[in-house]
């Protein structure tokens, strides 16, 4: 996003460039802690913003047809993530039918997704899971191929194009796309857990943290690289590698990286309990931060770390928040902006701050991390790690060896995938490294075989029931059908799919891939037309007579869309201009012609004209020459 | 003699308006389809396109762009060229009218598409962003400044110079200075 370079960081999720004057905070009280409640309360205030922002109500769900259109887009993904975690009820069910088809779509294209994007693979992906769906089966290819968008968006993104194509970004949410179920690496995948993982790590810099860009580091890709790093926290696995900037070989475990990381962001975080990033204030990156702290279990609101001036993370987060619900990206009038409207509260601020909250809510309500897919942990399992994070934290100053290995007895007897859940495991760890007692290493992969060895879940076939409402649906679709339908149809045809046998479905669902049918002939007329007026009609200089005919093909076709569908076709004031063109010249050809042909019929007027006068001159002199002559003759006679 | 005479001063009239080629043309057509020439009371802005900074980072361009189909060996896609400013009209209008006009590929982000609510452009010539490393992309200045927005939220005025630059730094290396120092915190 060069284009929006000064504030922005990270392609995927970034930062913006609205700048604002004086927003009107609603919660700016310092040191305040925020309740289960408030959370709730805060985050449904975002949710009810976006509705009326899409121009939804209430009422109405946020995933409306307009938001669906944006579906495989930056801002057309990322709210079904946070209202997803959150439990909130939309219409994912629309989301998952119209992104299956976007991403067939799109895998048609010799690209698939995005040429240097592996984020685009990722965003999706979660996007997916948070909706309910299964990203390693997206749709099918034009060969009938199974879309698998994790393997193709993680480790097996390299036999494309690298990860890290479009920087450090393409690392770091791959290993949160490869992690959010823990998905196995298969045997001759082209990148490992490892090797993803050192990619990230030897990006580090001096002060410790990560930036797309430069030696200083930047909070967001800190924070996002903490998040992703953050299921490896507990393990005991060293790295040994080259550091990119230093050019050093250095060995380090994870551990020892997330410390150094989250030690930087501590430092860099501002009084009011915010953070600048590329010389703004803004609510993004403090959203980062608080999320990356969460994946790691620290409690945002008490940490004395991330309080600063009685300001928490959180405080920091409300500053931002408006009136309307919605969050502004940040208080930072910009002078050069003069068509930014300030004061408004903005649709990626707010959608990071909406996942954000919700990241903290989970951690309060003790449900797994953001990032983390996998269903919940059983009450049995919750209630044997929280025991042993009470012993670790009681354990004291100078524990002796037995209890050191029984806490460690009791660690282990957790599932290796679940171990990352005892936040407090490092304490441990170190008490056991100072009186001497060896520490199993792990490979990072065991905790995802482990995973996928549990039983596969069932695959997922509720029946659902194809309602009246539905079939009116059906029947109200316009005769003449626009693009605008595209949407519904797309996600009727995949309840109906889904739906119970009952008289006539087969008749509906002719009906609707019909119309499917139907409207996608109509997108490829809309972008040829597109095809045609750039390629044949400019640059206008060259238009002649001999493009009249083109010219007015082009009208015509435009002419048979709907309103809805001519909108679609860009620059039409250009065809206009090319068309009176055209006419002007044909209109001047014609009257060349009139006025040739009344110049010839008026020249053979004049002409006949001219003869017939001659004619009746030359009689009229014969008649005087006879008269004359019959006049001599009786003179004649006479004499 | 007198119709004749009505006759010929028809005829010469009719070949002298033959001859001269006039249009006949209502006056919102002629301001129609002449809205984009340029005359002395124009109000106009220059645009150019540039990718030199490729020339310096051959080896990270994608081999398949590397060669003077798409890098040409000037770095000049297209030199500096004066458009009349419609009414209204933005950087990104500008932009899009120079690669129609000149037939140059370009492929856009459209404003609700991102979360930035611009226009953002992804490629011009086939180079995209990424195409010649991580910190490679499409930026544009006007009158020698980046601004920090997306260019359909710039509205131009009279005599505005238009740069479209490739940079393979971020910026740095196309003199966008902001980059460096401002970083402090307050």
């Amino acid at each position: 996003m060069k284009q929006f370079i000064k504030k922005t960081v990270a392609a995927l999720l970034c930062t913006v460039m609205v700048g604002t004057v004086m927003p009107l905070p609603v919660h700016a009280a310092a040191n305040k802690i925020y309740s289960i409640a408030e959370l709730e309360q805060t985050i449904k205030g975002i949710i009810n913003w976006k509705k009326l922002d899409n121009g939804s109500t209430l009422e109405g769900p946020l995933i409306n047809d307009a938001y669906l259109e944006l579906a495989g887009t930056t801002p057309g993904d990322w709210y079904q993530v946070g209202m997803g975690r959150f439990g909130y009820s939309d219409d994912y069910a629309g989301y998952l039918a119209v992104i299956r088809e976007k991403v067939q779509d799109r895998y048609k294209t010799s690209v698939k997704l995005s040429a240097a994007k592996a984020t685009e693979w990722q965003r999706i992906s979660l996007a997916i899971l948070a909706s309910g769906g299964d990203p390693t089966k997206a749709g099918v290819d034009a060969n009938g191929n199974n879309i698998n968008l994790i393997a193709d968006g993680t480790y097996n993104r390299g036999k494309t194009t690298s990860l890290g194509k479009q920087g450090i970004n393409g690392w770091i949410w791959g290993l949160i796309a490869l992690d959010s179920k823990r998905y196995p690496v298969p045997e001759g995948a082209h990148d490992s857990r490892d090797s993803i993982i050192e990619e990230i790590i030897r990006q580090q810099l001096t002060d410790g943290g990560f930036a797309l860009y430069g030696n200083v580091s930047d909070p967001d890709i800190t924070a996002m690289a903490v998040q992703s790093l953050a299921p490896y926290y507990n393990s005991e696995k060293e790295y040994t590698y080259k550091n990119k900037t230093t050019g050093k070989t250095v060995t380090k475990k994870i551990r020892q990286v997330i410390d150094e990381s989250v030690n930087c962001l501590s430092k860099m975080q501002l009084n009011s309990g915010d953070y600048n990033s590329w010389g703004t204030k803004n609510v993004e990156s403090t959203a980062q931060v608080a999320v990356a702290l969460c994946s790691l279990g620290i409690d945002i609101q008490t940490d004395g770390r991330f309080i600063k001036n009685g300001n928490s993370l959180l405080n920091g987060i409300m500053l931002y928040r408006m009136e309307d619900g919605g969050f502004v990206h940040s208080y930072t009038y910009d002078q050069d902006n003069p068509t930014s409207l300030p004061t408004e509260s903005n649709t990626m601020a707010s959608e990071q701050t909406l996942y954000t909250l919700t990241a903290i809510w989970r951690q309060a309500k003790g449900m797994r991390t953001l990032y983390d897919f996998r269903p919940e942990q059983s009450p049995g399992l919750k209630n044997q790690i929280n025991a042993l994070k009470k012993e670790i934290n009681n354990l004291g100053n100078t524990p002796t060896t037995a209890k050191i290995a029984e806490l460690m007895k009791k660690y282990e007897a957790i599932p290796e995938s679940e171990q990352c859940y005892v936040f407090n495991y490092y304490k441990l760890s170190k008490a056991a490294e100072n009186g001497g007692i060896e520490i199993k290493e792990e490979s990072v992969e065991t905790a995802a075989k482990e995973e996928a060895e549990k039983e596969e879940e069932e695959e997922e076939s509720v029946l659902l029931y194809f309602t009246d409402t539905d079939k009116r649906k059906v029947k109200a679709l316009p005769k003449d059908l626009t693009t605008e339908q595209y949407v519904d149809v797309i996600k009727l045809i995949d309840k109906l799919e889904k739906s119970e046998d009952f008289d006539k479905k087969k008749e509906y669902m002719d009906q609707l891939l019909n119309a499917k049918k139907e409207i996608l002939d109509i997108q490829k007329e809309i972008d040829n037309i597109n095809k045609d007026v750039k390629e044949k009609l400019y640059p206008f200089e060259k238009i002649s007579l001999s493009d009249w005919s083109v010219v007015h093909s082009i009208v015509n076709r435009y002419k048979k869309l709907s309103p809805y569908d001519q909108k679609k076709i860009l620059r039409w004031d250009d065809v206009v201009k090319t068309e009176t063109q055209v006419d002007n010249l044909v209109r001047a050809v014609v009257i060349t012609i009139v006025l040739g042909l009344l110049s010839i019929v008026a020249a053979v007027f004049v002409i006949k004209h001219i003869k017939k006068r001659k004619n009746r001159k030359l009689n009229e002199m014969l008649a005087l020459e006879k008269e004359y002559e019959e006049k001599e003759k009786k003179e004649g006679k006479g004499a | 003699m007198k119709k004749d005479l009505l006759a010929l001063g028809f005829i010469v009239l009719a070949i002298a308006l033959i001859l001269s080629g006039t249009k006949f043309q209502t006056v919102d057509e002629y301001y129609m389809t002449h809205i984009d020439d340029i005359t002395p009371d124009s109000k106009t802005v220059t645009i150019s396109i540039r990718c030199d900074t490729i020339l310096d980072n051959w080896n990270d361009l994608v081999p398949e762009l590397q060669s003077d189909e798409f890098v040409p060996q000037d770095g000049v896609i297209l030199p500096e060229t004066a458009y009349v400013l419609r009414e209204g009209d933005t950087a990104f209008d500008i932009t899009d009218r120079a690669v129609r006009y000149n037939k140059i590929q370009m492929e856009y982000q459209g404003a609700n598409m991102n979360s930035y609510g611009s226009v953002y452009i992804q490629g011009i010539h086939y180079l995209y962003e990424f195409s010649c490393g991580p910190l490679s992309g499409w930026m544009y200045r006007v009158n020698g400044v980046f601004p920090n927005y997306g260019c359909s939220k710039y509205e131009l005025k009279d005599g505005d110079i238009i740069e479209w630059v490739y940079t393979c730094d971020l910026g740095r290396d196309v003199g966008c200075i902001w980059m460096g120092g401002e970083w402090e915190e307050e």
